[in-house]
């Protein structure tokens, strides 16, 4: 314990389920998220039963697109034979942070004690045209100008090798790709992940272009999957488990849907402002989050996320990369570390390598922090024990953040 | 994209259209009815950025578009800041085919762009084709930023007979060489890239235009598209030049000015410019001025003899009774129920009677429309100082004028279709352009069309003092012709973009 301050929780996770991500070819969408929800209820330590869960909070962006259904609630209430309220938050990628902040508000309202909150996304089941899908959260006007999703990503990566990497003989496009090589790294234990395989940088920097400078390698892949959560109100937590992993702060933070408009192409406007407000909720620096879960769409958002979020300045983040990566001596987790701070960053691989369906995403963020700060991460438990976790997770190229501090232990 | 969203987008995207705030100066894109800072204050005013230049902020290469755009393959999408207005557009640059190889977009950074008015996509074969000037070419290549400065008319003093006021050319910056000493003498051709056709190339030349003849786009009445490739078979070219060059009084989102698209072959254009020049003298006409325009993705089969002549490309002009650089001072039509030439409805490309097409058809009608404008005006051959045919090739042109007693001097400037092609509709109109970028004062110019079906028009105009004033706000036929920009494509390639045009 490093001071005596109290913490007040907002909610509390008791329980988390998934399912593997990648090409699951034989399930409905409605299936995964029914998969996801029941091994989270199950895992609850002193068991949960349906009739305990007040309300339902789903996030996913394609859906409607993707399988041609709408209203997930009504599926949902079929799959779990339940008629309580529930709703469905579409955020782009950022769906599932959104949906799980919507859930923190239900139970800090008082209306709900508990509550299931799933992420889900079926993108396989549209694969020859998921390209085009996603740039519904792009704006029309960058549509209409060709770009895709990886395009938009390649404009602000250029940009920002462009302003802070010049000169630096090529380490700044080097230290994009170690970004994949960490995330892989990482997921190596991790036994959901879409991808358990290392990467080098030649093989990074050898992989398809997609949108120079961004190559396929750079990006998170195309995939399926669920993830569900038990939430529930900080008074009742300990009714389910002995080792509840606390929400501290719960902020989102908005920004116009077109990169263009916005102040800078270097940086994610509304993660900085989201994390400026949790970091306030919390009364937390940077320096007190000991594993974090970054939006790592692309190898550049990752970057960002490390300067956005102030645990660098703005044009470090590269170095930090660089120089974190090629300084690691250990076998496991490579932390970033810049003076005496150090950060986990994407413990079970990010969007990168543990896959990338977009409206689970920001669920499996929260998912895998679950399990840190529980050490029940099994193959990739980081081995510092940590106590305080963040999990970012963003919508389009940053229309939208949504930031979660949890806790194992209320003290600070 | 449907019919009403198309309607909307359209009103942003031709003219890149915004809204700025009086008090406080910010630039909204999309246009909005509010400013952020303002609040209530706001003064909201419509901006647009259609004949300004702007800045690369940051690009990429995108190797895997969507499907809309894979008729493109890969390219260049970038952000566009146009700094007097601190504002930023997502944009496509076009012109450009990136290597296979990675390339370092960060050297584009900084480049001036200028907005180019090019297909965006198109809902399929049948459905609705989607045009935008938020695509972009760099302002240091093969198109040069050209300000639009209207300046005010000498008035009533310098009104006399009608003529032309103004043109402009577009010639599309890819060529493909024909072997060794050409086709038919033609040595190389224009070749539209994937995302230009008539539509475009008629913006692009009226555009021309209006900066040439520096006259107000308002006081356009009349717009006539002459073409046999227009994008659609129903459904008008002329009201999409309209919308995009503001054409007429403004009123709500529409104008005051009308016009059509005309088909007659290769003479849809210049049958009517005597129909622009007795409108602006017809007292209740209500206008100043008529643009007609001549534009053409020259059609052939390929392997036909056509595909090794065929250009693309077209011309504009603006006549008026003021300020006129040169009068029209003769017409006389020619016209037979002529079938050497033709194409059915629905289908792809043309047919002709071969040899057929020679003498009977544009000899036959070429020189008696000659002949009888030079009769009827008093004149000789050698009272003429420029010759321009319609130019099916370099060969046919120069035979018949040489018939008709004239020499290599005077017909020389107007083949242009040597380095061109043939461009259909737009090649007299391009041809007599060339001649006026470098006709004198009082020079008279003889143009006679060709239009298989099949026609001639016959027209002598005098040029004026007034074309002294508007040399350098044109870029000529000849500067486009040897731009240095200019990039040969191999034949597939010219196959696979011009069908996609």
């Amino acid at each position: 314990m490093k001071s005596i301050k109290r913490l007040k929780p907002l909610a509390a996770v008791v329980g988390a389920g998934r399912t593997k991500f990648g090409e699951l070819w034989y399930k409905n969408p409605e299936e995964l998220l029914t998969e996801a929800g029941l091994k989270a209820m199950e895992s609850v330590e002193y068991g949960l039963m349906r009739k305990d869960i007040q309300a339902c909070y789903f996030g996913s962006f394609l859906y409607q697109v993707t399988n041609k259904l709408a209203l997930i609630p009504g599926y949902m209430a079929r799959e779990l034979g339940m008629n309580i309220p529930m709703s469905t938050t579409e955020a782009a990628c950022g769906s599932g942070g959104s949906a799980l902040y919507n859930a923190c508000l239900g139970i800090r309202s008082g209306e709900y004690d508990v509550a299931l909150v799933g992420g889900f996304e079926k993108m396989t089941d549209r694969s020859e045209k998921i390209i085009d899908d996603l740039m519904f959260a792009g704006d029309p006007h960058e549509f209409g100008a060709g770009y895709t999703f990886a395009g938009l990503y390649a404009s602000m990566m250029a940009r920002y090798i462009h302003d802070y990497g010049d000169g630096s003989d090529g380490k700044c496009r080097e230290a994009l790709a170690l970004v994949t090589c960490k995330n892989h790294h990482h997921a190596m234990g991790n036994e959901y992940a879409q991808f358990r395989r290392e990467f080098s940088v030649d093989d990074v920097l050898n992989s398809p272009l997609v949108a120079d400078p961004i190559r396929m390698l750079h990006c998170s892949p195309v995939s399926d999957g669920a993830v569900a959560l038990v939430v529930v109100s900080p008074e009742v937590a300990k009714n389910y488990t002995d080792m509840p992993i606390y929400i501290v702060g719960s902020q989102q933070a908005t920004d116009d849907v077109s990169i263009c408009s916005r102040e800078s192409l270097t940086g994610i406007k509304a993660t900085r402002l989201a994390m400026e407000k949790v970091l306030k909720e919390t009364s937390m620096t940077m320096g007190d989050i000991q594993v974090a879960e970054a939006h790592d769409c692309f190898t550049i958002e990752e970057t960002f996320f490390l300067e956005d979020s102030g645990f660098c300045g703005r044009g470090e983040g590269w170095k930090i990369v660089y120089d974190s990566y090629k300084s690691f001596n250990g076998s496991k987790h490579i932390p970033y570390v810049n003076g005496n701070r150090e950060l986990v960053v994407n413990a079970g691989g990010g969007l990168k390598a543990d896959g990338h369906p977009v409206g689970a995403t920001g669920v499996r963020q929260v998912y895998e922090c679950f399990k840190q700060l529980r050490s029940e991460a099994g193959g990739n438990q980081v081995d510092t024990e940590p106590n305080v976790a963040l999990c970012h997770n963003i919508g389009g190229t940053g229309g939208i953040a949504t930031v979660h501090i949890l806790m194992r232990d209320l003290y600070k | 994209m449907s019919e009403p969203i198309t309607r909307r987008k359209l009103l942003v995207d031709y003219r890149i259209r915004a809204a700025k705030c009086e008090n406080c100066g910010r630039v909204y894109f999309p246009p909005k009815s509010f400013c952020n800072v303002e609040g209530r204050r706001s003064r909201m005013r419509e901006v647009d950025h259609f004949y300004k230049r702007g800045t690369l902020l940051s690009c990429n290469v995108i190797r895997g578009p969507t499907k809309k755009f894979d008729y493109l393959h890969s390219f260049l999408s970038g952000i566009i800041h146009f700094q007097n207005d601190n504002l930023k557009v997502p944009g496509r640059i076009t012109d450009y085919v990136p290597p296979p190889e990675e390339v370092d977009v960060t050297e584009f950074i900084g480049r001036e762009v200028v907005p180019r008015f090019r297909k965006t996509y198109e809902d399929g074969a049948s459905g609705l084709i989607y045009y935008s000037s938020l695509n972009f070419s760099f302002e240091d290549d093969y198109y040069p930023f050209q300000e639009y400065m209207p300046i005010k008319s000498s008035g009533s003093k310098n009104e006399g007979k009608p003529g032309i006021v103004g043109y402009g050319v577009y010639l599309p910056r890819f060529r493909i060489k024909n072997e060794a000493q050409g086709v038919l003498s033609v040595a190389e051709r224009t070749v539209p890239f994937a995302d230009e056709d008539t539509t475009t190339f008629s913006v692009e030349a009226g555009k021309r235009a209006l900066i040439h003849s520096a006259i107000d786009n308002r006081y356009v009445k009349k717009c006539f598209v002459g073409s046999e490739s227009a994008p659609y078979a129903v459904n008008p070219s002329m009201s999409t030049v309209s919308q995009v060059l503001e054409l007429g009084e403004k009123y709500e989102d529409g104008f005051f000015s009308g016009g059509i698209d005309s088909q007659f072959a290769c003479k849809a254009a210049t049958d009517l410019f005597i129909d622009a020049a007795a409108l602006v003298a017809y007292p209740t006409f209500g206008g100043e001025y008529v643009m007609v325009i001549g534009a053409d993705n020259s059609q052939a089969a390929a392997g036909d003899p056509l595909d090794y002549t065929v250009g693309a490309g077209g011309a504009a002009f603006i006549f008026g009774k003021r300020d006129v650089i040169a009068t029209l001072d003769c017409y006389v039509p020619y016209t037979s129920d002529t079938p050497d030439f033709y194409r059915r409805d629905g289908e792809e490309y043309p047919q002709h009677g071969g040899r057929f097409t020679g003498v009977p058809a544009y000899f036959k009608h070429v020189g008696t429309a000659m002949r009888a404008a030079l009769r009827e005006s008093n004149l000789t051959p050698k009272d003429i100082q420029y010759v321009v045919n319609h130019s099916p090739n370099a060969k046919f042109p120069y035979q018949v004028a040489v018939e008709e007693g004239f020499d290599r001097e005077q017909i020389e400037p107007g083949l242009v279709v040597k380095y061109i092609g043939n461009l259909y509709s737009g090649s007299c109109p391009t041809a007599l352009a060339a001649v006026l970028d470098i006709a004198e004062p009082g020079d008279k110019i003889l143009m006679t069309s060709y239009g298989s079906g099949a026609g001639s028009d016959a027209y002598i105009f005098t040029v004026t003092d007034e074309i002294e004033k508007k040399r350098g706000r044109s870029i000529t036929v000849k500067e486009q012709i040897e731009n240095p920009h200019r990039q040969y494509v191999d034949y597939n390639t010219y196959r696979r973009w011009k069908e996609s045009s």
